[in-house]
């Protein structure tokens, strides 16, 4: 009980830490002090407090998106492992229910999206969309890959993964962590995938789908979006952390693990820019290509010679 | 068993007693009788689901049928549920339908003849256990559909589409009369029953008429590359022809596909690795050429053909579960698929139906000029959303349940130790994410740029009211229909293992998994919803803020008009230019000219690469071919009576030889 609790509380408010995290690398590495870790935290809040603003094109379902895409991530949520092991609710194939939940929320912000009849906001919803075809069908090629060795339809196969499959396990977390990272940086808008700090509409993917969202409105949106982030992060997290740990331990090791990320995108945004978004597919690409190797690697471990 | 045969009859004659009344009452008198009739065929297929024992009735026909058996066993009775069901929905929405071409003048007294035919033959055709009657019942739902598909026959394009439709059902019936001539020759009796014995000991047989039946059948529902009437019969038909055509119609032709595999018992590997390749092809196909229409009719006819694909990958999973003898991948993958048979016909004929109200508003099926419509159409936009998320698979609709089963049917199937299984479940795993996830950019793309935004064109914007409740009605019926099965999917659940069972042949044993997955599936179902709920209240608490209603942001450009928004094929078109090489981009471009242009214009549209590249290419040479007969046929009588003389001579000379 006391073990689901604090990872309600991880998922609820791990997700601003990371993002204050993301902020305070990309200060460091422009030589500049920062605001505080928690920064994302107090914008949240004075969001919250905030009058909107809303375009008389719009209709209701640009009233409604914001609260159905917070419901579904927050429930996919419930289907992801996060620092103590098992998800909250762990039963098989949690892995169609938490992708087609997210799903819900993907289809509601990108309607709401269109909903103000903006040409920007258009071009957001169709970018989100069209990388989106490209990010699930590799990410489910890996997992149920890895459920296929492991013989485990739960999420649970993951954290099994790396000490059941000898060396083969191994390669393949190695594949499966840089799979699952590339799906950070899409489903989450970060560098070099999309800018989130950019200040023309023109080169934005998800800011600019929440272009006319204001108030409470956009702080749901950009919760929802740092916790989806946090969610993709705890499957690597799975991955890494063996199952033998004491639990405290494992908590421990998971918010490091969770930081290490932030801080890895924080300098992968420092480093270098977006690119060019004619490219962005090309890049995406690298994740199906290595869910490929990841489904090879796996092949040849139940079928090469030995055939364990 | 009789009260299904007076269903039947009342149904054929429907349209004859609608015929004497005033325009104005005559659809109203046949959505009456169609829905006394529904009653009267669900009564005995709900005897069949719900007592579990066939109903046989065997009639007398005379020398050239003999005995004639029709029976109702879990399978057919599932299959009349959808047909009555759907259909009645049709007909009730028909009526304020119809009304606007009544005003015109329009005669639709044939139409409301064959309305009831096709939906009578449909239900024959799941009934008949004859071949030959089967094929008769089969031919005339073909017939009555083709006549229902011309409704607004003075439209060349329409014909034409009816046409190829036609041409389309009887290359579809002759493979079906292959497959069943071949089993009568080797059975020697033209009942259903007596063919089992001879597909189940003789494999190559059983393979041979599997694929002959495939392609027949295959043709009907609309499998790649067969599919090709679909996306140009379904625009032409009116609107609730077409959603019972792609809601109900072309389901006949995975009940064929379906009964054969219950006669054969045990698939080969050979033909359910075909049948689930292909249907994963047909999935990737249908979505991927949706994404590219702009006629929104069109766009529902190439998800038909995704959606027979998704039943199809749930029917190939099931019979890989019977060919490796996995019970419980065929359980489930069977289950899946016939599950999504209902859910599709729900969805997609709510969809269809509420393509069919935005239509008779605005008179136009291209969504580029569509726009807005929320704000006018606020009841059809609702029905339309919630079609759009049932139809990508989103929980908490229906659409999410079949897709579950057969996902979780595909995941058990990776057990299967077997190097080509797995590769081949895995890649239909990703096949059908990818389906999922292009559905979704597609249903966003159609539903926002019909419903959201300003209007594009004056059509839209001259949209005053939403239509009459007589065709809202049926769709909110539809529409509460896709929710429930998605929150209480256990119930549906417990039915559908007799249907599976008559296909499967196994005991449904060890079913539990399953039905106990679906209650909790249920139990997450209900807890979304009150869970959105509760965010929702807890927001409206929370914050009350003032609302501003100010312009949509333009970056400071404030001369935004609505022409500037994003278009349909703006929204795709990230998404098309990635799979370039797939379709055939046919442009339309006049360039402005001089200092003073006077006109220019751009259209693209994209071409269906298998009519491009397969059919096209096989008509022309059948043109070139004929062509060269052509001179025979010299319009003078002389030439004829050489032709006659010839032939006499080549008789006497060909009898001489045999004698």
């Amino acid at each position: 009980m006391i073990m689901k609790l604090v990872n309600l509380i991880i998922l609820l408010f791990v997700p601003f830490l990371m993002m204050g995290v993301i902020k305070k690398t990309k200060t460091f590495w422009a030589g500049k002090k920062g605001p505080s870790i928690l920064q994302p935290l107090y914008d949240f809040i004075r969001l919250l407090k905030k009058d909107f603003v809303i375009s008389r094109t719009t209709s209701a379902v640009f009233k409604i998106a914001p609260v159905v895409n917070f419901a579904a991530v927050l429930f996919a949520a419930m289907f992801v492992p996060l620092a103590s092991g098992s998800a909250l609710i762990n039963v098989p194939l949690g892995l169609i229910i938490f992708a087609y939940t997210l799903s819900l929320g993907k289809f509601v912000s990108l309607i709401s999206a269109m909903d103000t009849g903006s040409s920007f906001e258009g071009m957001g919803a169709s970018r989100e969309a069209c990388f989106t075809t490209i990010v699930e069908p590799a990410f489910f090629i890996t997992v149920a890959s890895i459920m296929a060795l492991t013989g485990n339809y739960t999420f649970d196969s993951l954290s099994s993964i790396l000490s059941s499959a000898g060396s083969y396990g191994i390669l393949i977390t190695i594949f499966a962590v840089i799979i699952l990272f590339i799906m950070i940086l899409t489903e989450a808008s970060r560098v070099p995938v999309d800018d989130p700090a950019t200040h023309l509409e023109l080169t934005m993917i998800h800011e600019v789908m929440i272009l006319d969202n204001s108030g409470s409105d956009l702080a749901l949106f950009s919760w929802a979006n740092s916790i989806k982030m946090l969610l993709i992060s705890s499957l690597i997290a799975n991955m890494l952390i063996p199952s033998s740990l004491g639990e405290w331990m494992s908590i421990l090791l998971y918010l490091v693990i969770m930081f290490a990320i932030s801080i890895i995108i924080g300098t992968i945004e420092s480093g270098m820019a977006r690119i060019r978004m004619s490219h962005v597919f090309e890049f995406i690409f690298i994740m199906s290509s290595l869910a490929l190797v990841v489904l090879s690697l796996i092949v040849a471990g139940m079928f090469g010679t030995g055939g364990t | 068993m009789s009260i299904f045969f007076i269903g039947i009859i009342t149904l054929f004659l429907s349209g004859l007693i609608s015929m004497p009344f005033n325009q104005k009452i005559k659809t109203a008198v046949l959505a009456c009788i169609t829905s006394v009739s529904a009653v009267l065929t669900l009564i005995p297929a709900l005897k069949v689901l719900i007592s579990g024992q066939d109903l046989m009735q065997v009639l007398n026909f005379n020398q050239i049928f003999g005995n004639v058996n029709f029976v109702i066993d879990p399978l057919s009775a599932f299959f009349i549920i959808v047909i009555s069901v759907m259909s009645l929905a049709s007909v009730i929405y028909s009526r304020g339908y119809l009304n606007p071409y009544i005003e015109q003048g329009k005669n639709i007294n044939s139409h409301l003849v064959f309305l009831p035919m096709l939906i009578a033959s449909m239900l024959l055709v799941v009934t008949c256990q004859n071949a030959l009657m089967f094929l008769i019942c089969w031919e005339i739902m073909s017939l009555s559909s083709f006549f229902l598909v011309i409704f607004e026959n003075e439209k060349k394009e329409v014909l034409k589409a009816g046409i190829k439709y036609l041409v389309f059902m009887h290359f579809s019936v002759l493979f079906i009369i292959m497959a069943f001539a071949i089993l009568s020759i080797t059975s020697g009796s033209l009942d259903f029953s007596s063919f089992a014995f001879a597909l189940q000991h003789n494999k190559h047989l059983a393979n041979l008429v599997f694929i002959l039946a495939f392609i027949g059948f295959g043709t009907k529902a609309g499998f790649v590359p067969f599919h090709n009437w679909l996306p140009d019969a379904h625009p032409a038909a009116p609107s609730h022809v077409s959603a019972i055509m792609s809601g109900v119609m072309i389901k006949t032709g995975i009940y064929g596909i379906l009964r054969i595999l219950s006669l054969i018992h045990t698939p080969s590997i050979f033909i359910s690795y075909l049948v689930l390749v292909i249907s994963v092809v047909s999935a990737l196909y249908g979505v991927l050429y949706a994404i590219t229409q702009h006629d929104l009719k069109r766009l529902l006819a190439y998800h038909s053909i995704e959606n027979i694909g998704i039943i199809g990958i749930g029917i190939g999973v099931g019979m890989l579960g019977i060919a490796y003898s996995h019970p419980i991948v065929a359980v489930l993958g069977f289950a899946g698929g016939i599950l999504h048979i209902l859910n599709h016909s729900i969805f997609k004929e709510l969809l269809f139906l509420s393509a069919g109200s935005v239509y008779i508003k605005t008179h136009t099926r291209n969504v580029e000029v569509l726009g807005g419509l929320i704000k006018s159409m606020p009841a059809t936009a609702l029905l339309f959303l919630i079609g759009s998320i049932a139809i990508c698979g989103l929980p908490p609709f229906n659409g999410f349940i079949s897709e579950f089963l057969v996902y979780f049917g595909m995941f058990k199937g990776l057990s299967i130790h077997n190097f080509f299984s797995m590769v081949t479940l895995l890649f239909s795993i990703a096949g059908l994410a990818l389906v999922g996830t292009m559905a979704v950019l597609c249903f966003t793309k159609a539903f926002s740029i019909i419903f959201l935004g300003m209007p594009r064109s004056e059509a839209a914007e001259k949209v005053q009211n939403d239509t009459g409740k007589t065709m809202i009605l049926p769709m909110s019926f539809l529409a509460i229909l896709t929710l429930l099965i998605g929150l209480f999917p256990q119930y549906v659940f417990d039915y559908l293992l007799m249907p599976v069972h008559v296909v499967t042949g196994f005991t449904p044993a060890g079913t539990s998994e399953p039905v106990s997955l679906m209650q909790t599936i249920s139990g997450y179902a209900l807890a979304f919803v009150l869970f959105l709920g509760v965010v929702a209240v807890l927001k409206l608490l929370l914050t009350k803020n003032k609302i501003d209603i100010q312009e949509t942001w333009g970056c400071g450009y404030n001369r935004g008009n609505n022409h500037m928004q994003y278009t349909a094929s703006s929204y795709a078109s990230p998404f098309l230019s990635m799979l370039r090489p797939l379709f055939k981009k046919v442009f339309d471009i006049e360039k402005p000219k001089h200092l003073f242009p006077q006109s220019a214009h751009f259209s693209l549209h994209i071409d269906d690469i298998e009519e491009a590249y397969l059919i096209n290419p096989v008509i022309k040479g059948d043109e070139w071919f004929l062509s060269k007969f052509e001179t025979i046929q010299s319009g003078n009588i002389q030439s004829y009576i050489k032709y006659g003389l010839i032939f006499l001579v080549l008789v006497i000379i060909g009898s001489l030889l045999i004698g």
